[in-house]
């Protein structure tokens, strides 16, 4: 479970995330959505641990930046950042390095064959794609068995086996009662499979809605999204819909 | 063209607004102006004893190196067909753009010239004094300007020449390349032959730097030729050399305007590269594609196979050493510190050759290694940790995350330490505890420079401004190396008068000392290093 309560972020005085409050709960799937520059990667990296912040963040029950929160949390960066001189294998055993996992192998072997990357294990960080790179993201998060997953858009860059994949593993881990988080700015790559969605708009939660009402009320979700950020206020409703 | 005249007018107005919006830019730029003003004033105004009056030679000599350093550089960027004339915005938005690829041409090679022409402006200043110093005249100072302004037109219409042959013919741009080179050649090998044949002393070198020979030298020579034929009032010399570069001026500009360059594809490559470059200078984020270029690596063995929690961040850096190197901790530094290791023992040891002075040498060589140490330093392993967010992820205790991540590189000064000592050694003889306590001192100061680097981190965050973060690294690094060498003066002041017997074990142990202690609590106190990427 993810618990945001009250996270504030600022650079200086520009307030970048405002107020956020929201709980994930196990084995559900929340969208991170808004246009660019509302805030979404901001509250991911408070979430991961890796900015200051004001508010309250659990992992797990476990503050955000305790040991304890960092063993169960798998991040997908937005940009790939991969080790330029380790090859694809080496990635996976450095991760389960650092993260003492037993009995990875076949766990990572099965990875990077779904993210078809079987064939470059040997090859260099420097050496691939900006869209293999991202594949390498993904496989160090999931390689250590997450119980909570942050994505920052994780589509862009893929290709459309790689999407139909991780898509596919997200519905597994769903399964399994991960916690998701998912960041992007285009609704239609997550509509198959969010539970909750939360709307962003300079900063804010400007609407959330979970899916189960949704379904009830037959709201449009791109109507909803569009009257928020094109300002159009007599949309902006932040807790209609939830229970 | 107008579009490119459009372009040109908007970024020189939009450099000056931006300069004014940037306060410290500006101060940076007005200090230059002013130091630049002050030379001029200083020059004309001051007074030189007729006895201080420098030899011509060194004026004929000294301006033809000057024309070499501007000339040769860009002419070298013009036979690489990746040159970085453009950037990443004239790539993207003018190659695509119905402009004549000859035109760009033009305006690449002109932008190149306007940043020697700034280095020009500052040369002139400074040659404000050469006016004072060689007696010149007005007429033959403003001669000495206009050549260096018409080297550098020769040097835009050659190397244009030279760009279009290039990407139309690569293979020729080997042959160019050597013929560059032979030109640099050519002078250092007429100049050493005069030396080594008259014997080598200062009159015999002032007379070689300002022998005619060197005016043969295609464009460089020839625009010496007709200025000081000018200079001198030697018509000969200004007819032949005029009419030299009048001729090679046509023949370049009509073959330039005979071929179909083709340039595009290898000018966005370098134009990638040097985006990438600049971009990891602004940001301090060094990436292993910029440091290592286009070096091929060699896999070799793969597998991080050791260590668990924050030690396999060591590990992984044991394996990227490898890859970069097959010695990981034997590079290009340990070579640098070897040469200046024999080039100090190898000097000093002429004066201080006695058994008990020898100490002398090691103080001397622990000093300027570790100096030039601190240039090594600035692109550790642990620092591209920091771009990362795995460091910040993984689930084990900050400090040993830190030291795990510090490990090679402080590991490193102490390997280099240990070779340059041991050299200095061989060379010079002396006491080994001077051996031993300089190669431990030389590698503290790895310590500490990383320390310092943390410290600074810790205090203006990962992701702060550059400027102000090497501002505040150089600063607590002075601040925290004086104790040591106090005390280190200090014993060594009480225990030895004449500063000779075994000094570099007095003075090294303290500052040893000090520098591995203040260096591990800054480690334990700035845990929280890796509490935030910011």
């Amino acid at each position: 479970m993810i618990n945001v309560s009250h996270l504030t972020k600022k650079y200086h005085r520009f307030v970048a995330n405002n107020n956020l409050s929201f709980i994930v709960n196990d084995g559900e799937i929340a969208v991170l959505a808004g246009p660019n520059g509302a805030g979404k990667s901001t509250a991911i990296k408070c979430i991961a641990g890796l900015l200051r912040f004001e508010g309250e963040i659990e992992i797990g029950g476990y503050n955000n930046k305790s040991l304890e929160a960092k063993r169960i949390l798998g991040y997908v960066p937005e940009i790939p950042a991969p080790f330029e001189l380790l090859t694809v294998w080496e990635h996976m055993e450095f991760i389960a390095r650092a993260y003492r996992l037993e009995h990875w192998k076949e766990r990572a072997e099965l990875l990077i064959r779904r993210l078809e990357l079987d064939d470059k294990r040997d090859k260099m960080g420097k050496e691939l794609s900006k869209g293999m790179q991202q594949k390498i993201s993904i496989c160090c998060a999931l390689l250590i068995e997450p119980k909570v997953v942050l994505f920052d858009e994780p589509f862009v860059g893929l290709d459309p086996h790689a999407i139909k994949e991780l898509k596919a593993m997200l519905f597994e881990l769903k399964a399994k009662g991960t916690t998701i988080i998912i960041s992007t700015h285009m609704l239609d790559s997550v509509e198959e499979f969010w539970d909750k969605l939360l709307i962003m708009m300079n900063g804010r939660v400007e609407a959330e809605r979970e899916r189960r009402f949704v379904e009830k009320s037959g709201e449009n979700l791109e109507e909803l999204f569009f009257q928020i950020t094109e300002k159009q206020p007599s949309a902006s409703s932040k807790t209609e819909g939830t229970p | 063209m107008r579009s490119i005249l459009y372009l040109l007018r908007k970024n020189v107005k939009n450099g000056v607004v931006d300069t004014f919006r940037h306060p410290l830019k500006l101060i940076v730029y007005g200090l230059l102006a002013l130091s630049l003003v002050y030379a001029v004033i200083r020059g004309f105004t001051m007074e030189v004893d007729i006895n201080d009056v420098l030899d011509q030679r060194i004026l004929y000599g000294g301006f033809l190196a000057l024309l070499y350093f501007i000339s040769i550089p860009i002419m070298l960027k013009g036979i690489s067909t990746g040159s970085t004339f453009f950037t990443m915005g004239d790539v993207n938005n003018l190659f695509t753009a119905p402009i004549s690829p000859k035109k760009l041409l033009v305006y690449g090679i002109g932008k190149q010239l306007a940043t020697s022409l700034f280095l020009v402006v500052c040369f002139s200043a400074y040659g404000s004094m050469a006016f004072k110093l060689f007696e010149l005249s007005v007429t033959s100072a403003l001669l000495l300007v206009g050549g260096i302004a018409l080297m550098l037109l020769m040097v835009q219409i050659v190397t244009l020449l030279l760009f279009c042959l290039c990407s139309t013919w690569p293979s020729v741009s080997r042959y160019l390349k050597y013929f560059i080179y032979s030109l640099a050649v050519y002078a250092l090998g007429t100049t050493i032959a005069l030396l080594f044949r008259s014997g080598i002393s200062l009159e015999n070198f002032y007379t070689a730097i300002a022998q005619p020979y060197l005016e043969y030298a295609p464009l460089i020579g020839w625009v010496h030729g007709l200025v000081f034929g000018l200079i001198n009032g030697n018509g000969t010399a200004v007819w032949v050399y005029g009419l030299l570069l009048l001729a090679g001026c046509v023949v370049s500009l009509v073959v330039f305007w005979r071929t179909r360059p083709d340039y595009y594809e290898d000018v966005l490559q370098s134009a990638e590269n040097y985006y990438e470059f600049r971009e990891s200078i602004r940001t301090g984020n060094m990436t292993e594609k910029v440091m290592l270029g286009n070096k091929k690596i060699q896999l070799r063995q793969t597998g991080i196979r050791k260590g668990k929690g924050a030690t396999a961040i060591f590990f992984k850096h044991m394996r990227e050493g490898a890859r970069r190197s097959r010695f990981p901790f034997f590079n290009i530094n340990t070579v640098v510190l070897l040469g200046i290791t024999a080039v100090i023992g190898f000097a000093m040891k002429q004066f201080f050759s006695a058994p008990k002075n020898v100490t002398v040498i090691y103080i001397a060589n622990a000093v300027i290694c570790s100096y030039v140490q601190f240039f090594f330093s600035a692109a550790g392993d642990w620092v591209k940790e920091l771009n990362k967010p795995y460091i910040f992820l993984i689930p084990d205790s900050p400090v040993r995350k830190l030291m795990m991540a510090g490990a090679t590189s402080i590991i490193k000064p102490f390997i280099d330490g240990a070779a340059a000592f041991v050299a200095l050694w061989l060379i010079a003889g002396g006491y080994p505890t001077d051996v031993l306590v300089c190669m431990l001192t030389y590698g503290s100061f790895g310590c500490l420079y990383i320390s310092s680097n943390i410290l600074a981190q810790r205090i203006v965050g990962i992701s702060g401004n550059r400027g102000v973060f090497i501002t505040f690294y150089m600063g607590i690094m002075v601040l925290l190396m004086i104790p040591g060498i106090f005390v280190g003066i200090l014993l060594l002041s009480a225990v030895s008068a004449d500063w000779t017997f075994m000094s570099a074990t007095i003075l090294g142990t303290p500052v040893l000392v000090w520098n591995l202690f203040i260096s591990l609590m800054i480690f334990l106190l700035c845990k929280n290093l890796l509490n935030n990427i910011e």
